[in-house]
C-alpha cells in the first residue's frame, strides 16, 4: 500500500507541494462563485480554509473532488496540471473529501461502506473475511471503537465521521478535505478528531480543513487562506489573532461577538409575564419531569451534551412529538399534546435543528418558504392571497437582510446563514410570541451569526421570548438571560446570567442523574410479563 | 386507533371476503368436482362462457369451481395447481397463453386428471379435447360477408386486436385468406386498437382523416367495431359497412339497429356448456372427441 | 445552478424587454415538453398531409381529453410526492356507477352524475386515509384501490357494458357542430387544476408537502388532512374522466381505461413534474397528454405497424423526459 511509503518520517523538506490552484474561476448563472482563487497545499500540513458562508469555500472543495469544473485557471497536482472531471479522477489523484452530509449507506455495515464499490472479491463473490479484516485495520488506525460489521445506521454522528475518515484512508488519500468536521461534535469528540488529524499530518497527508470555530485554527492549523466574496484575500499563519481573522474574513471588525442587550425584567417582578410554562413534561425513555418557564422579553438557553434530550423536549413542547405526561401552557392556556397547529396558534414557533431536513422546502423559492407558516392565515375561502404573501415576504427578507438574487431564488442555492434567516423569517411573519431556536447558528458564518443575535435582541425588546438550544457554550452564555442545563433527560439545574460560566454549565451537564435510563429498563422488563 | 386492532379488523374483513367469494364460485354439491380456470372475467365474452359453463354444471349436478386468472399466465398456473390439490376429477382451462399453459397441463397429466382446453388450444401436454370456435374459419366468413355487403369491391380498413394474441392472429389470417377471392377489395390501412372500444373509436377517427373514402371496416372484435361505428357517426351502416366479430349483446343490438352490417357470432355460452359437458364425460371415464368445434355464425340485419 | 424555470416565471429575467421571437425562443428553451410537442407536430405535419387539418387537430384534442383529465388529478398527487395507480379503475367504476344508477336503477341523470363523482371522491378518500392514517405507502394503497375499483365495476355491471342515458352521451358530442365537448371539459379541468395548484391553500400545501413533508408539518400544514384532499381530488378527476370516456362511447364499460393510470403518470412526468415531488404544473401535464395523443394519432395516419407503435411510443416518452432533464442540468 502506498500509505506505507508515506509513513516514513518526513524531512525538513516537508514543504514539498502536493496541490496548487491558480486563478481558479467558477460562475453559476447570475453568480460569480469564485473569481481568481489561489490556493496551495503541502505534504503534512493542515491548511485551514476560512470564510463566511457564500465566500466560495464549498465551490472550491467541490472542484477538488470533481463535483464542479473550473471555468478558468488551473489545478496542479505534484506540479503538473490535471483535470478533475468526476469522483473517479479525484480518487485516482488521491484526493478524498468528507462532506458535512456523510456519503454513507445506512443499512450496510461499516466495512461495506468503507469499501463500497471496491469490495475485495474472491471468485466474483465479496470476500467478507478479507474486507472485515482490512476495515478493522483502518478503523484501528483511526482509533475508533467500531466493529467492521456494525450497521452504519446504528452509529452516532461522531463515529460516522470516523468511518468516513477510514474510508478516505482506504483510498490511500494524500489530500484529505474536511468540510466543517467539528460542527456537529462535542468537545470530547473534537479532541479525538484532532488527534487523528495530527496523526495523519505526521504521516504526510495534506489536509484542507474548513471550520467556523476560530479557536480550532490555532489549535490544529498550520496556515490559513481567507476567502471573501469568491476571492482569496490573503494567506496568514494559523497563529494569527482571532480578531484579526474575523476582520479578514468579513472585511470589517465585529465589535462584540455576543451583543446581547438584556431587556428582561428581573425574575419575580410584576412585569415578568410567563409566556410559556412547562410542568412535569415526561416521555418515557427520552426525558422526565421537565419544568421551566420562559417570560416575555427573555432569552432562556438550554444547554447540555448532545443526547441529553434537549431537542426531544422542545419538539414535544411544540407538539411535533408526543409526550406521556405533564403540561405545556402558553399564557396560562393549556395546549393539547402532539398538535403543531395548536402550538402555533398559541404563538409558539420552532426553528428546528435540522435546517435542511425539517426547516425548509429546499427546491421551493424564498417567498414560498417565508409564506409557509402564514399560508393558512392568508387564505380566504380556500384561495391564497399570493400578492399579499409576496409583499410580506419582500418586507421580511429586507428586514432580515437575506442575501439573494430575488424572492424567486430557490432556497437550496442560498448560503447556510441566509437559509436560516428564511426559517426564522417565516415565524416572524406569523408573529410568534415564543420562538424556539434549536442550534440556530450551527454551520453559519460569523457575520450572519451576529445578525441573528441582533434579531434575538430586537425580538426580546419587543416583548417576545426566545428559548434557545445551543451546543456552542460561549454562545449560550453570551446570549442567555438564564441557562437551563439538561443531563440524561432531566433538568440538572438552572443558572442565572451572572453565575453561568463554562465550568458551572459543564459541571451540571455531566451530572449523573439516576432516572430515565433506569425507567427504560424497568419498562422493558415489565413488558415481558 | 391501535395498530393491532386495525390489523385484526383487516384480517377479519379479508377472511370474510375470501369465504364469500369461495361460496360464490362453487355451485352444486356432488362427488364430481370440476375446475374451470378462465383467462379473464374482464371481458363479456368470457363472462358469458362462464355462465354457460355454470348452467351446464348445475344441470348435470356437478360441483364446478371457477377461478379468474386475470390475464396472468402465472396466476393461472397457480390456480391449476390448486385444482389438483383439491382433487378435481377434470379441469377446463381457458388459457391465458397457449404456450405458458403447457407445464400446468403436463402436471395434470401426471396426476391423471383429464384436461379440456376451452376457446384457445394448449401447445404441449395431453389435452383430452379442445373446445373452440374456429377463429380462422370465422375470419374467412367475415371476409365473405363484408365482400357481399360491398358488392365485391371497395376500400376497407382493418382494426386489429391486441398485437400478439392468437385471436387477433387467427382472425386476421382467416380474413386475409378469405379476401383473396375478392381482388377488387383493397385494404388501405391495418391498425391495432387492442380489442378496446375507446381505442377503436380513436383509431378509426384518425384513419378517417387519411382515408376518408373508405366503404368498409373489418374489426377483429365487436368492441372495436362499436368504437368504429361511433367514429363513423351517420355513415355507419350507410356508406360504410362495418363487420365485427364475437356477437356480444351490444354487437347484436347494433346489428339490429343497422349500424353494424354483420358480426361473426361466437357462441360463448355454448362453448362453456360444451366444455363442461366434455369435462364431465371425461370425469366419468368416457371417451370424447379430441376436437370439438363450436360453430360460428354470421348474424346480419337482413 | 439549475434554474427552476417551471416555477419561477418572472424570476431574474434579463432587464431588456425581449422581442416576440426571443420570447418564443425563451419559452421553448425553458420548457422541454413544449419544445418536444412542437417538434413532434412539425415532424407529423411533414410526414402526413392529413395531420395538420383543423378536424384532425380537434380529434387529437378529443383523444387527449380522457388522459389529460386523469393526468390533472394525478398532478396533484405527484406534486405532493405521492403516486396514484388507481385512476383508470376509478374512472371505469365511476362511469359504471353512473350508467347503472341512471339506466338500471332509473335515478335522474343529475343524481347519477353526482353519485358517480361521489364514488370517485370516495375512492380517493379511502386511498388517502390508508396513506395518511394507515401509513401505507401510496404505491400500495392505490394499487389496492386499482384492484378494488376494477372489481367493483365488474360486480356492479356483471361484467357487461351498460348503456348510458342520452343526455350524458351528448357530452361526447360537439357544440355548434364542431367544438367537441370533451375538449371543453379538458380545458375547464385544466384551468381548475392550474387555479388549485397556484391559488389555493391546498395547492400550495401540495408543493410544500412534496418538497419536504417534515418541514411542511412543522410549519403547521395539516399534512394528513391535505393528503385526504389530494387523493380525493385525484379520485374526483378520475370520475369526470370516466364520465367523458363513457359519454364518447355512449356506454359504460367495466373493462374501460385499463392501463390509463400509466398514461396519466407519463403525461404528468413528460410535462416536467418530478416523481420525487414539489414540482409540476397543469400546463405541463396538458402538454404531456397532448404529446401522447399526437403520437398515437400520427402513428395511425402513417400506418405504422402494430408492433412498432409500442416501441415508438416508449422511445418518445423517454426522449421527452430526457430532453427536459438535460436542459435542466445544463
Amino acid at each position: 500500500m502506498s500509505t506505507q511509503s508515506a509513513t516514513k518520517p518526513l524531512s525538513v523538506k516537508s514543504a514539498s507541494e502536493l496541490l496548487r490552484m491558480e486563478g481558479v474561476r467558477k460562475t453559476f448563472p447570475g453568480v460569480v462563485a469564485l473569481d481568481g482563487v489561489d490556493f496551495d497545499l503541502r505534504r503534512g500540513e493542515v491548511h485551514v480554509l476560512l470564510g463566511e458562508n457564500g465566500a466560495g469555500k464549498s465551490t472550491l472543495i467541490k472542484m477538488l473532488s470533481g463535483a464542479h469544473r473550473p471555468d478558468g485557471g488551473r489545478i496542479l497536482v505534484d506540479g503538473s496540471p490535471v483535470r478533475i472531471h468526476g469522483a473517479q479522477d479525484a480518487e485516482r489523484l488521491g484526493i478524498a473529501t468528507i462532506y458535512q452530509e456523510f456519503n454513507l449507506v445506512p443499512d450496510l455495515s461499516v466495512a461495506e461502506n468503507i469499501f463500497l464499490g471496491r469490495q475485495p472479491r474472491r471468485l466474483g463473490l465479496i470476500d467478507r473475511k478479507t474486507m472485515n479484516a482490512r476495515a478493522a485495520e483502518l478503523l484501528a488506525r483511526v482509533g475508533v471503537d467500531v466493529s467492521p460489521t456494525d450497521r452504519v445506521r446504528e452509529l452516532g454522528i461522531a463515529r460516522l465521521q470516523m468511518v468516513e475518515i477510514a474510508k478516505a484512508l482506504s483510498l490511500d488519500a494524500r489530500v484529505l478535505i474536511m468540510d466543517e468536521p467539528t460542527a456537529v461534535l462535542t468537545t470530547e469528540e473534537v479532541d479525538k478528531l484532532f488527534r487523528i488529524v495530527r496523526a495523519l499530518r505526521a504521516d504526510g497527508v495534506g489536509i484542507v480543513f474548513i471550520t467556523h470555530h476560530l479557536e480550532e485554527i490555532a489549535a490544529l492549523g498550520d496556515r490559513v487562506t481567507v476567502l471573501r466574496d469568491g476571492r482569496s484575500v490573503t494567506q496568514v499563519p494559523a497563529a494569527t489573532e482571532q480578531d484579526e481573522l474575523v476582520r479578514l474574513m468579513v472585511g470589517r471588525s465585529i465589535e462584540q461577538q455576543y451583543p446581547r442587550e438584556r431587556t428582561a425584567p428581573a425574575a419575580g417582578t410584576a412585569a415578568a409575564v410567563p409566556l410559556l410554562k412547562v410542568e412535569g413534561l415526561t416521555r418515557r425513555g427520552s426525558f422526565q419531569d421537565i419544568s421551566f418557564e420562559v417570560r416575555a422579553g427573555e432569552v432562556v438557553g438550554l444547554a447540555g451534551l448532545v443526547g441529553a434530550g434537549r431537542t426531544e423536549v422542545v419538539r414535544a413542547v411544540f407538539g411535533a412529538d408526543p409526550y406521556d405526561s405533564g403540561t405545556v401552557r402558553v399564557l396560562g392556556k393549556r395546549l393539547p399534546g402532539r398538535d403543531v397547529n395548536a402550538a402555533m396558534d398559541a404563538g409558539i414557533g420552532l426553528v428546528p435543528e435540522d435546517r435542511k431536513g425539517q426547516g425548509l422546502v429546499l427546491d421551493a423559492s424564498v417567498h414560498e418558504n417565508l409564506g409557509l407558516v402564514t399560508l393558512r392565515r392568508a387564505t380566504r375561502a380556500g384561495l391564497v392571497d399570493r400578492a399579499g404573501q409576496r409583499r410580506a415576504a419582500a418586507r421580511i427578507s429586507e428586514q432580515l437582510a437575506v442575501r439573494m438574487a430575488g424572492l424567486d431564488q430557490r432556497v437550496r442555492t442560498l448560503s447556510g446563514g441566509n437559509q436560516q434567516k428564511v426559517v426564522i423569517g417565516k415565524w416572524l411573519l406569523a408573529d410568534s410570541k415564543v420562538l424556539i431556536l434549536d442550534e440556530p447558528t450551527r454551520g453559519i458564518d460569523v457575520g450572519a451569526k451576529v445578525e441573528i443575535y441582533q434579531l434575538i435582541n430586537e425580538l426580546t425588546a419587543s416583548g417576545h421570548a426566545v428559548l434557545m438550544i445551543s451546543s456552542d457554550l460561549p454562545e449560550v452564555l453570551g446570549m442567555s438571560d438564564r441557562v437551563l442545563v439538561m443531563a440524561q433527560g432531566r433538568i440538572a439545574g438552572e443558572l442565572g446570567a451572572q453565575e453561568a460560566t463554562q465550568d458551572a454549565v459543564m459541571a451540571l451537564a455531566v451530572k449523573d442523574i439516576k432516572g430515565v435510563t433506569e425507567d427504560v429498563k424497568e419498562m422493558e422488563g415489565s413488558r415481558g410479563h | 386507533m391501535n395498530p393491532k386492532k386495525i390489523v385484526a379488523a383487516a384480517a377479519v374483513v379479508a377472511s370474510l371476503a375470501l369465504t364469500t367469494t369461495a361460496c360464490n364460485s362453487s355451485s352444486g354439491s356432488s362427488d364430481i368436482k370440476v375446475g374451470l380456470s378462465v383467462s379473464t372475467l374482464n371481458n363479456p365474452f368470457f363472462v358469458q362462457m362462464k355462465e354457460g359453463a355454470q348452467a351446464e354444471a348445475k344441470a348435470a349436478g356437478v360441483d364446478l369451481t371457477v377461478t379468474d386468472a386475470q390475464n396472468d399466465a402465472s396466476q393461472q398456473a397457480n390456480q391449476m395447481q390448486n385444482f389438483l390439490s383439491q382433487n378435481v376429477k377434470s379441469i377446463i382451462i381457458n388459457p391465458v397463453d397457449s404456450d405458458a399453459a403447457s407445464p400446468s397441463v403436463k402436471s395434470a397429466n401426471k396426476a391423471d386428471v383429464p384436461v379440456v382446453a376451452a376457446d384457445r388450444g394448449v401447445t404441449r401436454g395431453d389435452i383430452a379435447t379442445t373446445v373452440a370456435s374456429d377463429n380462422v374459419a370465422g375470419g374467412k366468413l367475415a371476409a365473405k360477408t363484408l365482400a357481399q355487403q360491398l358488392g365485391g369491391k371497395g376500400t376497407i380498413l382493418v382494426l386489429q386486436g391486441t398485437a400478439g394474441t392468437s385471436a387477433s392472429r387467427e382472425r386476421g389470417q382467416g380474413f386475409a385468406e378469405g379476401l383473396k377471392a375478392y381482388p377488387d377489395i383493397k385494404v388501405v390501412a391495418k391498425q391495432p386498437a387492442d380489442f378496446d372500444r375507446a381505442k377503436g373509436l380513436d383509431v378509426t377517427t384518425n384513419l378517417l382523416q387519411a382515408h376518408s373514402k373508405i366503404t368498409g371496416i373489418f374489426a377483429e372484435n365487436d368492441e372495436m367495431a362499436l368504437g368504429a361505428i361511433k367514429a363513423l357517426g351517420s355513415k355507419a351502416g350507410k356508406s360504410v359497412k362495418v363487420v365485427g366479430f364475437d356477437g356480444t349483446p351490444d354487437g347484436l343490438k347494433a346489428v339490429e339497429a343497422g349500424t353494424l352490417a354483420a358480426t361473426v357470432a361466437q357462441q360463448p355460452k355454448e362453448l362453456g356448456k360444451l366444455a363442461v359437458k366434455n369435462a364431465v364425460a371425461l370425469a366419468k371415464g368416457k371417451k370424447v372427441d379430441p376436437m370439438v368445434k363450436v360453430p360460428v355464425k354470421v348474424v346480419t340485419g337482413k | 445552478m439549475a434554474t427552476d424555470t417551471l416555477k419561477t416565471s418572472n424570476a431574474h429575467q434579463s432587464p431588456k424587454a425581449p422581442g416576440g421571437s426571443a420570447v418564443l425562443r425563451r419559452v421553448l428553451l425553458d420548457n422541454g415538453a413544449l419544445s418536444a410537442l412542437v417538434v413532434l407536430v412539425g415532424v407529423m405535419s411533414l410526414m402526413s398531409g392529413d395531420f395538420l387539418t383543423t378536424q384532425n387537430l380537434l380529434n387529437v384534442g378529443v383523444q387527449a381529453a380522457v388522459t389529460a383529465i386523469l393526468a390533472f388529478g394525478v398532478t396533484f398527487v405527484i406534486v405532493s410526492a405521492g403516486i396514484d395507480l388507481s385512476v383508470g379503475s376509478v374512472a371505469a367504476l365511476s362511469a359504471t356507477v353512473l350508467a347503472w344508477s341512471a339506466t338500471s336503477q332509473g335515478l335522474p341523470v343529475w343524481l347519477a352524475v353526482i353519485l358517480a363523482v361521489g364514488t370517485g371522491i370516495l375512492c380517493g378518500l379511502v386511498s388517502g386515509a390508508l396513506i395518511s392514517f394507515g401509513k401505507l405507502p401510496p404505491f400500495i394503497a392505490t394499487l389496492a384501490m386499482l384492484s378494488i375499483g376494477r372489481g367493483l365495476a365488474l360486480v356492479i355491471s356483471q361484467g357487461s357494458p351498460i348503456e348510458i342515458p342520452e343526455s350524458v352521451a351528448r357530452l361526447g358530442d360537439t357544440l355548434g357542430g364542431w367544438l367537441p365537448v370533451p375538449v371543453i371539459v379538458m380545458i375547464a379541468m385544466g384551468l381548475i387544476t392550474g387555479a388549485v395548484l397556484a391559488r389555493t391553500y391546498s395547492g400550495r400545501a401540495m408543493y410544500a408537502i412534496g418538497g419536504n413533508e417534515e418541514a411542511a408539518r412543522l410549519s403547521g400544514i395539516r399534512v394528513k388532512r391535505q393528503k385526504l384532499v389530494i387523493y380525493a381530488l385525484s379520485g374526483g378527476f378520475a370520475a369526470i374522466a370516466g364520465i367523458v370516456l363513457a359519454s364518447r362511447l355512449a356506454s359504460a364499460q367495466p373493462q374501460a381505461a385499463v392501463g390509463y393510470e400509466l398514461d396519466a403518470i407519463a403525461a404528468v412526468v413528460i410535462g416536467g413534474a418530478s416523481l420525487s415531488g414539489g414540482v409540476g404544473k397543469a400546463s405541463g401535464t396538458l402538454i404531456g397528454a397532448l404529446i401522447l395523443a399526437v403520437l398515437r394519432n400520427g402513428l395511425n395516419l402513417l400506418s405504422v405497424s402494430a408492433f412498432w407503435q409500442q416501441v415508438v411510443i416508449g422511445v418518445v416518452i423517454a426522449l421527452a423526459v430526457l430532453v427536459d432533464s438535460l436542459r435542466r442540468r445544463a
